[in-house]
Order: structure tokens, then sequence, then C-alpha cells
């Protein structure tokens, strides 16, 4: 194992070294970052000036509001979607639920340009070009099979005698999505609303196409380093990333290879 | 209730997802093709796929396929090491199982300019280490096979958790009894991973290469932020076509980037259906 361990060591520098680079030009003076030929591979001083002048001369406040409210809605239309979809799919015998999960795949993989492209003309027409709503209605292609694959995963684990009982006990379909299914999927459905949040809140195909006007904060963060902003474009990047950061460690447990394949078992 | 109302009933929850479907992810793939064909004054005309080799069509779809098949083999290969680590027992596996999904949460972009920093060719991260070991310094961006080679690096340190989960979930559902038999005829770890791990894990890797496969087409924010538009991809013409010329020109690159995804999503499918 001794082999291994220097594999592990390898390995973990790898994944974190550009994490290291941006917290420390994101902390150093300039001087010992970007002003230098060859920048120091090691911490020489601590500042916070890069980030109070980011924060003051840049405009961070209204990407940030975008980014947070169309991620927010996102979710919300992911879970109003997703979970009577899931629910139909998880009921439904293989046969017919198969060709619709693989419907939801092939929506995976529509590259986002050629989407993004007519809908910029066909939103511009509607006044959706550059809105929150907008925006949300087209990411929400990607969050959508994501968000379905979870929650149907979820309810297919619940016994069906829960529903005929309570069927029996006279529930409307309404009152046992409220009183049972739902309640009893619940972790599960909270973390596909909060997988779309995170892949909204990163996305920056269908932003930079569809919203470009008032953009969300990858978006502002790409603008920045074109405009040579480089020590905002840090600043904006690191406050950026905790967040996901933290969400994605407290989702790994449904951040699993099966629904990442697009949720098709294999 | 007989059992073909009941699937109507069901069938009519997945409906409002199909719809939605439909309208944002179909109709606008066909107005694109649709699009593509059209002239400034809304004529028929071929001309928009023959001005495409104004712009150098097919150096940029060899370059596109270029950074896919580099992208694969650099995250294949580094999953597979990561997952064979993460099947094993050992101090610090909860640790670094975390450590390697880091890099998930990594919004592309930041990803994207986290690795310009690095490989800058004066004043980059990588020239400075190479410096510091007293080698020769590298412009990252000489030519376009440097240039594509950084793009493919920075691409993969994003995605390789991706395809290490998806390699992981294949290795775990080997039967750990076939390596103690292989183990007791005295074959070692190597010829244990040759004869056991990849032939159970084909149909793992051919996901995992589908998959990203798909998305290493698509690769729009990284390039765009660390090459520009020098050397171009698929995605990077037709967004440079789309805020510089028409919207018919910028749809025909699409559609050309539409048309290799969708052998892509044939293949998927065939696969798929196998399983």
């Amino acid at each position: 194992m001794k082999f291994g361990y220097i594999a592990v060591i390898i390995f973990s520098i790898y994944f974190l070294l550009p994490l290291y680079i941006l917290v420390m030009i994101a902390f150093s003076p300039a001087k010992y970052t970007i002003g230098s030929l060859y920048p120091p591979l090691t911490f020489k001083a601590f500042t916070l000036n890069n980030l109070i002048y980011a924060f003051t001369q840049y405009d961070f406040l209204h990407p940030f509001i975008k980014s947070l409210s169309v991620a927010t809605l996102v979710g919300i239309m992911g879970l109003a979607l997703g979970i009577p979809a899931g629910y139909g799919l998880s009921r439904l015998p293989g046969r017919i639920a198969y060709p619709i999960l693989v419907l939801l795949l092939i929506t995976n993989m529509i590259p986002g340009i050629v989407v993004a492209i007519p809908i910029s003309a066909e939103f511009i027409r509607l006044h959706l070009f550059d809105t929150i709503p907008g925006l949300a209605l087209v990411q929400e292609l990607i969050t959508l099979p994501l968000a379905t694959f979870i929650i149907q995963g979820t309810f297919s684990a619940i016994p069906r005698e829960i529903e005929y009982q309570a069927r029996i006990d006279g529930a409307s379909t309404l009152s046992y999505f409220k009183n049972v299914l739902i309640p009893s999927a619940l972790p599960g459905i909270v973390s596909a609303f909060l997988i779309s949040w995170m892949f909204s809140w990163d996305e920056f195909t269908y932003a930079v196409i569809i919203s470009p006007i008032h953009p969300t904060l990858p978006v502002e963060i790409y603008l920045n380093i074109t405009r040579g902003n480089e020590l905002a474009a840090v600043a904006f990047s690191l406050v950026f990333t905790i967040p996901v950061i933290i969400l994605t460690l407290f989702l790994q447990k449904y951040l699993k290879g099966e629904y990442l394949a697009g949720g098709v078992k294999a | 209730m007989s059992k073909l109302n009941q699937n109507l009933r069901y069938l009519f929850f997945t409906i409002p997802a199909i719809i939605y479907i439909g309208v944002f992810a179909f109709y606008p793939s066909f107005d694109a093709i649709y699009l593509s064909f059209l002239n400034n004054a809304g004529h028929f005309t071929l001309n928009n796929y023959k001005e495409l080799f104004y712009f150098n069509i097919y150096g940029t779809i060899l370059n596109t396929i270029i950074v896919t098949v580099g992208a694969l083999l650099i995250q294949l290969f580094l999953g597979l090491g990561i997952a064979s680590i993460l099947t094993r027992e050992f101090r610090g596996k909860k640790a670094f199982s975390t450590l390697a999904i880091i890099p998930m949460g990594v919004a592309t972009i930041v990803a994207a300019i986290t690795f310009s920093f690095i490989f800058q060719t004066t004043g980059g991260y990588a020239n400075s280490f190479l410096h510091f070991l007293h080698l020769p310094t590298v412009n990252w961006y000489a030519n376009t096979w440097i240039s594509l080679l950084v793009v493919m690096i920075s691409d993969s340190w994003k995605n390789t958790p991706i395809v290490t989960l998806i390699l992981l979930s294949g290795m775990m559902s080997i039967p750990k009894d076939l390596y103690y038999a292989a183990a007791l005829d005295g074959a070692g770890p190597i010829r244990r991973f040759i004869h056991i791990t990849l032939p159970n894990l084909k149909s793992f890797i051919a996901i995992a290469l589908i998959i990203r496969g798909v998305s290493e087409f698509n690769i729009f924010a990284l390039p765009l932020v660390l090459i520009g538009y020098h050397p171009p991809l698929l995605t990077t013409l037709a967004y440079e076509l789309y805020s510089t010329t028409t919207i018919y020109l910028s749809a025909a690159a699409a559609v050309i980037l539409l048309a290799f995804i969708s052998v892509l999503i044939f293949v998927n499918i065939k696969i798929g259906g196998r399983r």
C-alpha cells in the first residue's frame, strides 16, 4: 500500500493545486502574483485589499442577485415538472418509461449553443431576452433530466402498497402526494432542488447568449477577465465557488455515477 | 381501473415535462436547422454552409475531435487510477474521496480562469514551476497543438471526478470473489486489473466515454477563456459568428456541431439498448 499512498498524495495535490493558486492570487499583493514574471509558488504576504477593491469598484451585487434568482427559479421549476414526471415514470412499466427516459437523456446531450442561438432570436420577439424567467426556462433543460432521474429514483423506493392503502382509505391523488409521497421522498426532492440550483448557478453557455446585458455571475466573471480586471475576476470567483463546494460535499451521496450517466441504471 | 387506463394516468403525469422538452429542446434544434438554410432576405440558400469554408470549418472540426479524444484519454486514465484507489480500504479514504469530488463543485468558468493563470506565457504558475526546477519555460499558445493540450488538461481537472464516479460504481459491482480466486491462482495486482477489472468494466467505460464525449464536443466556456477563438472549436466558432456576423451563419456552424452530436446520441442509444 506504500505505492498507493504516494498515488493518493499526488492526486490530492492535483485536485487542490488550482484552488490553492486561486486563493493565493486572491489574498496576495498583486506584485507577488499577476504582477510577477515568475510568481512565487508559496504565500509571500497576506492582504485583503484585492477583495475590498474588487467589491467596491466593480458591480458584484446585481450579477449575484441575478444568479441567485435564476437558480432559485430553475430549482422550483425543476420540482414543478420533475415531481409529476418522476412519479409517472416510477409507476409506468419499463417499456413505456424507458423511451421517455431516453428522451430526457437526449435533451441533456443537445448542444447548448444549438438551442441557445434560435431561442435568443425568439426571446427578443417575446421580450424574454435578458430576463430572469427567460434564462431560467432555458437552463431548466440541463437540470430537468437530472431532477427527474433523482426524484424517480426516490419514488421507486416507496412501496406501491402504501399508495393502494391510501386509496382504499379514500385519499385523493392530491392528498396522497401531499401527505404520503412527498414527505417520504423529501431527501431526494430537496437534493433534486439543490442540484438544479447548483447547475444553474454554474451555467455559462446559455447565460452568455440569452442574458448578456444583465449578466449572471459566471458571465460577469468572464467579462471582467476579458476587460483585464483580473483581480476582480479572481475575487468574484472565490466568493462564487465557496457555496458550491460546500453544496457539492453535502450532496455527495446524490452525485452518483448512475445519475450522472443520465440516470439509466447500468 | 384497467391496466391500460392506469398506465395512461401515469403517462399523463409526465406530459408537462415532455411538452417542456419539445418546446425548449426539439423545436429550437429544428429551428436552428431551418435558420441555417436562410439568407438575410429569408430565402432558401446553401451559402451559409459554403461560407463556413472561409472560416476553416475542416480545421475547426479536427480541433474539436482532437480535444475530445485527448481529454477523454486523460480522464479515463486518471479516472481508472483514482477509482482503483477508492475501491480499497485505507486510512484517510474518506478525506481522499471528498477531495476527489471537489473539482465538480468548481464552476467551469472559475476553473477556466484559474488555469488561465497557470498557463500564462509570462507570469504563469506552470512556467514558474518549470523555472523553479531550472527547466526551460514554455509558450503555451505557440501553436495549435499546445493550445489544445492546455484546454484538454484544464478540462480534465474539472471533469475527471465524473468519470471516476461512473467507473467507481462499475468497480463496486464486480464480485470480490473473482479477485480472491485470481489472487489464489497467483495473479498480481496488474494482471488482476487487466484480466478482471477491465473486462468487467467495459460497459461502464463505454458509458463514461459516451457521456463525456458528448460534453467534450460541446466544450465552450473553457476554450473561450483559455484560447479565445484561436484555434477555433465548433462551439467557439458558432459563438464568434453569432456575435459578429448573422444568426443564419452561426446556426450553420451550430448545425454541424449538432450533426456530430446526433451520431454520438445514436451510438449511446444503441449501447443503452443493449444493456
